[in-house]
């Protein structure tokens, strides 16, 4: 039996991770709407709490276990509906661990430029993201069907809260293309889990809905399931996870959301929601459905590369910044889906590297787009122009973010994508080359967004008296900037952290790729 | 039947004794209003003390008494728990509201009690005969309740409405237990399903047109398409407090009884499909409901639509009829009872009296002017959608969970393109309550004591049960298994 560890708050360390936030969102009740520095200091406890219950996971988290021991290092399993097998499960591996630091620091960021802001009704805006943090971290430690599935939804609500409430002018339509679209997905998955736990439960004679005992049951061939099936399943779960992502041609929702959005809701959206969709087809989608993944991946990688060149060619037609930001999300994370379906250690790899980096980076490019918004309620670049003279603090942090984003080699972003084209390269070079080509995209409309709105003649005279960014909000981005550059030039840590991981997810999904 | 015509054990009185209290409690509620005036504003309390020990008598011994016209069992005791539950309800959210518009007479409360006592007494007939009864005394409370605001049109033409339909429903019921008994010689569940096993009746068109009628007056109770036509006037009509009665509690019942007549009927005796008969039943409803919902303005009409809608997914639970989707249709009513009850006590909360009409509008700017209702508004258009971590969620897991089980991913892939049609017209009643400014001034009644309970009561089944449903689940298990078979 592995022992639970033990955190000091008294619960197990996954379940004070995932419900600290939640807890937070609960004291926030009894606070009055006045009291915002009330509300500053609950908020801003909570999410630092739960930083640090993330950093002491990662302490206590052995890396070096392999295999089905991978997820034992903090694992905690208790009954939740036992009649129907579900229970609750909590456990992570390098995988999921890193995207949980990823939330936990975004979360964090977020709320404190949010102390330095003015926002509406504040208090619900600090609980919306507190109860969507739960949800968040949910749905990464979550391994059981059913949980994880209520956890995934749990991230619903608040966004709609968060941009139905705080977002612009086109807030309503915005939030709920994103519902629907997202709802549309996670129902169908909601279908498949339950007749996978069908197929699962006759051929093993077992109730269960746990990741850890499917995957086996799948692999062994004890799932029986009839090619037509395997795809059926295959798509419902990808499909879920696509539209999250979002995969071209399924990513309307997102320049929507993302404009509309306020500056913290386009961050975590940007950072962490748009990484659960690959990490969704990592966790569940590969491993669970081997042969579907190899018989599709020429079809998804061509949607990626479509993406991949799409996101980055719309992306250069935008006037909008946090438009030219959204699509080249788009291009970015279809980038990391070419990796996963590449199905190799270097592309995999690359692609957890890649997420990770574009959580910070097009983290911080939303916001400082939304600093710039802040002060001057426009987006568009043709209101800006030779700012830099007046917020060069702001500058440079966006350069660096740029630079990040683009994959400049010393910044993180270049690990990334760098393993990621390494590893498609072993596929097919014309994917590779392909993939190319939007990096190079990527660096054109980054960098003239950089010069139209900071660099050259100021000739905006709104512009006059901009005003830098105030501590709270450099106290929220500079901690992202550290990460950039250290895991830039030092990215061995985080390679360690995901290297088991993502070698027995390649493993278990080229089980059956071969004829 | 041997021995006296009448003769009434106290077995026999034990297994009505929470009818007996609350038909008492009834008739004492209206003495009290004729002849002790003052004491109007007592009621809400005497009427929640009659569930209270009707509730105590609830521990009767299973069996059948009355020689064998009622059969007490955990089943019937689940449904006097629901039963209870959604009076308590109605009455806590209601009680204020009645006080303000002048229309606290203890009939309210009484006819409440009474129709609670016919429900009860419905589900526990295994004589068809005392269904019957039941049934109506259940429907005729309810007509006049929804005829509550005489001097509101809507309101006498929803009471008119739902008695003339439901006189036809109650002549469909009468006419199929007549047909059955034609043909296999009782009005007996029991007596009936050892008949219709027997050969000779096998597929007998008789008792198939029978059991149609009367499955097609409970599908007209519970509100199923093509059975749904009163329920948005009746819903438009009645008084708020009483729908949230109205729109649940009944409905649960009149699906146990579907289920005790066709676990007794069906499977021997009528000798045509009839899975694909409910099936066809819940896909009509899921989809029918779902998208005129879309269309609705008035908050109480979209309810209507959406409560079509919630029994198309019960409905599944019956086309599937295996046990664990018993128990699914078991847990969703019950949550459904929560949520729906929660879903227009705050509706009535946040309006400008019954009188009015309850236009979406007006719920605009509630979330800031009235944060409490418009919470417990939110979260049951959630638990109505499906979304975790609400019971709605738990109800939908179990009844499309048994439906892929039976290998029916159809009708749970239809349920669930319903549920996503629906998330568009719940979603924007909270659209309207937190992000919409109003355009006109309602003038909605501050939270009484009473209501406030009811909004934590109802917060808390929602809640506690979509995180921790073990218990109702066990019980709703135990209830499923003494059906016989």
């Amino acid at each position: 039996m592995p022992t639970t560890p033990f955190s000091p708050l008294g619960a197990d360390l996954l379940s004070t991770l995932v419900f600290l936030p939640a807890v937070g969102a609960l004291v926030l009740l009894f606070v009055p709407d006045g009291a915002r520095k009330t509300i500053q200091g609950i908020g801003l406890l909570f999410s630092g709490a739960t930083f640090a219950v993330s950093v002491l996971a990662l302490l206590r988290f052995n890396p070096d276990l392999v295999g089905s021991e991978a997820f034992r290092s903090l694992m905690v399993d208790r009954p939740w509906i036992p009649r129907f097998g579900i229970r609750y499960l909590l456990a992570v591996d390098g995988l999921s661990l890193s995207l949980v630091l990823l939330t936990t620091l975004l979360t964090l960021s977020v709320l404190l430029v949010a102390c330095g802001q003015k926002i509406d009704r504040f208090k619900g805006y600090v609980a919306a993201f507190l109860v969507l943090e739960t949800g968040m971290l949910g749905s990464l430690v979550a391994l059981d069907m059913i949980l994880f599935y209520v956890f995934w939804e749990v991230m619903l609500i608040p966004m709609y809260f968060i941009i139905g409430i705080w977002g612009g002018k086109r807030r309503i339509y915005a939030t709920m293309k994103f519902v629907l679209f997202t709802l549309a997905g996670s129902l169908l998955m909601f279908v498949a889990i339950l007749f996978a736990a069908n197929v699962n439960a006759q051929a093993t004679g077992i109730q269960t809905f746990s990741l850890l005992d499917w995957v086996p049951a799948a692999l062994g061939g004890a799932w029986g399931l009839t090619p037509r099936s395997e795809a059926l399943l295959f798509w419902a779960f990808a499909l879920a996870f696509l539209v999250k992502v979002p995969l071209w041609p399924l990513h309307t929702w997102l320049p929507d959301a993302h404009v509309e959005a306020p500056t913290g809701g386009s961050v975590i959206l940007a950072g962490v929601l748009l990484k659960l969709g690959t990490y969704g087809l990592l966790r569940f989608a590969l491993p669970l459905f081997p042969n579907a993944t190899a018989r599709y991946t020429p079809f998804i990688a061509v949607l990626a590369l479509i993406g991949i060149v799409y996101g980055a060619w719309v992306a250069a037609a935008q006037k909008d910044m946090k438009k030219l930001v959204a699509y080249s999300s788009v291009s970015h994370l279809a980038l990391v889906v070419l990796g996963i379906f590449a199905v190799n250690a270097t592309a995999v790899s690359g692609a957890v590297v890649q997420m990770v980096g574009h959580g910070l980076t097009t983290g911080l490019l939303f916001m400082l787009v939304g600093v710039l918004y802040d002060r001057r309620h426009t987006r568009e670049m043709a209101d800006y122009g030779g700012v830099a003279s007046q917020v060069p603090v702001t500058t440079t942090l966006f350069l660096i973010a740029t630079l990040g984003s683009i994959g400049l080699p010393g910044l993180n972003g270049f690990v990334g994508e760098f393993l990621i084209l390494g590893g498609v390269f072993k596929v097919s070079v014309l994917w590779c080359a392909v993939a190319a080509t939007g990096m190079v995209l990527s660096a054109i409309y980054l960098l003239t967004l950089v010069q139209k709105v900071f660099w050259g003649p100021s000739t905006v005279a709104a512009n006059r008296g901009l005003t830098d960014m105030n501590g709270w909000e450099l106290a929220g981005a500079l901690p992202l900037i550290a990460f950039v550059v250290i895991l830039g030039v030092y990215p061995a840590p985080l390679l360690n952290l995901v290297k088991n991981s993502v070698e027995s997810i390649v493993q278990v999904a080229r089980v059956r790729m071969l004829p | 039947m041997s021995g006296p015509f009448l003769h009434v054990t106290s077995a026999d009185l034990a297994a009505v004794a929470p009818e007996i209290v609350l038909a008492l409690a009834g008739m004492l509620l209206i003495l009290l209003d004729a002849f002790a005036r003052p004491a109007r504003r007592a009621f809400p309390y005497v009427a929640l003390a009659a569930c209270a020990v009707a509730n105590l008598f609830g521990n009767y011994p299973s069996g059948s008494a009355f020689s064998g016209a009622i059969q007490a069992s955990e089943l019937t005791r689940f449904v006097d728990l629901l039963a209870l539950a959604a009076v308590v309800l109605s009455v806590l959210g209601g009680g204020a509201l009645l006080e303000r518009d002048r229309k606290d007479q203890g009939e309210f409360y009484a006819l409440l009690l009474w129709s609670a006592a016919g429900l009860t007494l419905m589900v526990k007939g295994t004589d068809l005969l005392v269904v019957f009864l039941g049934l109506e005394t259940m429907s005729i409370a309810l007509y006049v309740l929804a005829a509550w605001y005489r001097d509101v049109p809507e309101a006498t033409e929803a009471g008119m409405k739902y008695f003339l339909m439901g006189a036809f429903a109650s002549a469909f019921f009468l006419y199929g237990v007549a047909t059955v008994y034609g043909r296999l010689g009782s009005t007996r569940l029991d007596a009936l399903q050892a008949a219709a096993a027997g050969s000779s009746a096998y597929g007998d068109p008789l008792v198939t047109i029978g059991v149609l009628a009367i499955l097609a007056a409970l599908a007209f109770k519970i509100a199923l398409v093509p059975f749904h036509a009163w329920a948005p006037d009746v819903y438009q009509g009645m008084t708020t407090p009483a729908v949230a009665f109205l729109s649940t509690a009944p409905k649960a019942g009149a699906v146990v009884v579907a289920v005790k007549v066709l676990m007794a009927l069906a499977p021997a005796g009528l000798g045509v499909p009839w899975r694909p008969f409910l099936a066809a039943l819940a896909i009509l409803s899921i989809l029918f409901g779902n998208v005129v919902a879309l269309a609705q303005r008035d908050v109480k009409r979209m309810l209507a639509y959406s409560g079509i809608a919630q029994m198309g997914y019960v409905a599944i639970g019956l086309a599937t009829f295996t046990r664990p989707a018993l128990e699914g249709v078991l847990v969703f009513l019950a949550g459904y009872l929560a949520t729906n009850a929660a879903a227009f006590l705050a509706v009535a909360a946040l309006s400008g009296g019954e009188r009015e009409p309850h236009p979406l509008a007006d719920l605009a700017g509630m979330g800031r002017r009235r944060p409490f209702a418009a919470t417990v508004l939110t979260l049951s258009m959630l638990s109505l959608t499906g979304l975790p971590p609400t019971v709605g969620f738990i109800g939908k897991l179990l009844v499309f969970r048994a439906a892929v089980d039976a290998q029916l991913v159809s009708l749970a892939l239809v349920g669930i393109f319903g549920s996503l049609i629906s998330a568009g017209y719940y979603l924007r009643v909270v659209y309207f309550l937190w992000m919409k400014e109003p355009t006109r001034e309602v003038e909605a009644p501050a939270e009484d004591v009473l209501s406030g309970a009811a909004y934590i009561l109802a917060m808390t089944a929602m809640l506690v049960l979509g995180v921790l449903p073990r218990p109702l689940l066990d019980w709703a298990r135990t209830a499923a298994l003494s059906l016989p078979r």
